[in-house]
């Protein structure tokens, strides 16, 4: 909810967002192997985050079945692989199309409900496609998912395959930055100032004119294909999809993602992202039961996070 | 009568009994979202607490029917701290409540998982006899359960229509701030409206402890069906609540002759999307 009003506001974010920038850039050359597919993950779920910000931080579309689109957008990506012989990048592009449509069908259910209704109807559709994808063996393979042999294009000179980490790692990085010019221009233009009226005041918005319905769906249609972007993402640099894709971790995380790092911001969302995943990392290591602090931890957050780390860094400037 | 008929009418009798334990679990939910406006998704992990207490009370104390006087108590006990607590600031605010009562879902599993272990268990049957119903034999615990969970949603509907607090209480969930400003109390309407809907989904499981698996997940899938049937039935709708998942757990129990059981939850699925495209506030839903 913060948006850079001042000019140092502003100056802030070309800051961090070129800062972040340069960092991955240089990151790729310097890191090993092990640390360097840490940083591929976190990137690809920094799409996810992104995409979920769309949804809940400019519209105040609080969704959670966004592990649909995820999960589908990684299935997307390993069947355009396994069935279509597809490259990995035209099989990217799948995912992409396939979560638009699978957003809009879900938006057209849900996104004309009241509040209320749209978390809850958001929720059971997330658990119904969980139940399939757990119980559709022959299609998901379940537990075990299914793994994908990726094919390379050959250049001529250089064969281009994501079993190169610097390949896969940079690729991953052109994509997210690519993300995040595409939702930045598109928040910065009419539809996302629409979008954030109708976040801000819905009555007044549909009162000026505004066909709220639509404005809403696009913007979950679109919230849907970058989460099915970033599923895509996620499955290449496993090389494998599987039921987990569809597990409840991928709808409530994005929620923590943003609120960590600030709604409405896009690159609030990084910050969340990267402090999460090393939780994770970290403390599922050594504890068995860390979905306990995962517990107290949303509560915390929720409770006292009001305009995320970036709201706090902007109240000071 | 057949062979084939006797076996649909057991399958819709027993869609029927879960239906009336769901009920109790269901009202519970849409109560607490009509006072409240508070959508609570640890509502199914409180059923399972409730499970988990009959399981231990029957293993340790060796006699069932006391977890059906410790179980409310117990959600007593829990349901004012965490009302004022974690729940209240919510109140109003569905996404905010939902996603904080997502956070406590995780950690009443997670303690469960501490305490009571990852194994499901049974319960054994606690009356052990049967009657005949239909030319069938029936097990007699099954249609105790259904007598106890039309008493207590009886003794609700008296309570709500017929008693001086049920009066505030539905005046609260008409209009809150009216309700406030007529000199209710309404912060304590919001804690006896938790702690009710909090008692009757412990009671819920309970009663359905013997039936069903005591499994520190159950209540993800009773969750589920209670969101589907309070959005068929209507948000904060008492009655439509009650109708419907008498309805879909019939319907549920009969597809589970014909299908698996992750195609009849898929079909009431289908029929809930149906439902909002034509009535996007349910059948009862205003």
């Amino acid at each position: 909810m913060h948006e850079p009003k001042s000019e140092r506001g502003l100056t802030f974010k070309s800051y961090f967002v070129c800062a972040w920038f340069v960092i991955l850039s240089v990151l790729g050359v310097v890191l090993p192997e092990g640390p360097k597919s840490l940083i591929i993950h976190i990137m690809a779920l920094c799409i996810f985050a992104m995409a979920y910000d769309i949804s809940l931080g400019y519209t105040a579309l609080c969704s959670l079945g966004h592990a649909v689109f995820f999960g589908m957008g990684a299935y997307i990506f390993v069947y355009s692989i396994l069935k279509g012989s597809l490259g990995f990048l035209l099989s990217l592009l799948l995912s992409l199309v396939g979560g638009l449509t699978v957003g809009i069908l879900v938006g057209l259910i849900s996104v004309r409900l009241t509040e209320a209704y749209f978390v809850i109807v958001t929720a059971v559709i997330y658990s119904i496609f969980h139940l399939l994808a757990l119980n559709l063996t022959w299609l998901t393979g379940g537990d075990d998912g299914i793994s994908v042999e990726i094919p390379g294009y050959n250049l001529g000179v250089f064969y281009l395959s994501v079993y190169n980490k610097s390949v896969n790692y940079y690729l991953v990085l052109l994509v997210f930055m690519a993300t995040y010019l595409f939702l930045d221009i598109l928040t910065r233009s009419k539809l996302g100032r629409v979008l954030v009226a109708i976040r801000e005041n819905e009555k007044r918005a549909s009162f000026l004119g505004y066909n709220v319905f639509h404005y809403k769906l696009s913007s979950f249609a679109v919230s849907a294909a970058f989460s099915a972007l970033a599923g895509g993402i996620y499955a290449l640099s496993l090389r494998y999809a599987s039921a987990d894709f569809f597990s409840f971790h991928w709808s409530i995380l994005p929620v923590v993602w943003c609120l960590i790092g600030g709604l409405g911001t896009l690159y609030g969302s990084w910050i969340g992202v990267s402090l999460m995943y090393l939780f994770q990392y970290y403390v599922s290591s050594w504890w068995h039961f860390y979905l306990l602090i995962f517990g107290v931890l949303i509560l915390f957050i929720l409770r006292y996070s009001k305009g995320g780390i970036v709201g706090y860094i902007m109240e000071r400037l | 009568m057949t062979q084939a008929a006797s076996d649909l009418v057991f399958l819709v009798i027993n869609g029927l009994i879960w239906g009336l334990i769901v009920a109790l679990i269901a009202i519970g939910l849409t109560l607490i979202f009509g006072v409240m406006g508070i959508v609570n998704m640890a509502h199914g992990d409180l059923y399972m607490v409730g499970a988990v207490v009959s399981y231990y009370v029957s293993k340790f104390l060796d006699n069932f029917w006391l977890s059906l006087l410790l179980g409310p108590l117990l959600a007593l006990g829990l349901a004012v701290p965490l009302e004022r607590i974690i729940v209240r600031p919510y109140a109003g605010n569905p996404s905010g409540s939902m996603i904080a009562t997502v956070g406590l879902s995780f950690i009443i599993q997670q303690l469960a998982l501490a305490i009571y272990g990852g194994v499901p268990n049974k319960i054994p049957d606690p009356m052990e006899a049967s009657i005949l119903l239909f030319g069938l034999s029936y097990p007699t615990y099954r249609i105790f359960v259904a007598m106890v969970s039309l008493t207590i949603l009886g003794a609700l509907w008296l309570f709500l229509y017929r008693t001086s607090l049920g009066i505030l209480i539905r005046a609260t969930m008409q209009d809150r701030e009216m309700a406030s400003a007529m000199g209710i109390n309404t912060g304590r309407i919001l804690i006896i409206t938790f702690a009710i809907g909090t008692v009757l989904a412990v009671l819920g499981g309970v009663l359905a402890a013997p039936i069903r698996q005591v499994f520190y997940l159950m209540g993800n899938d009773v969750v589920l069906l209670c969101f589907i049937v309070v959005i068929i039935g209507g948000l904060g709708s008492l009655k439509g609540t009650f109708i419907t998942s008498l309805l879909l757990c019939s319907l549920e129990g009969l597809l589970s002759g014909f299908l698996p059981p992750v195609l009849a939850r898929a079909v009431t699925f289908g029929l809930m999307v149906v439902i909002l495209l034509w009535k996007p506030r349910g059948i009862y839903g205003d």
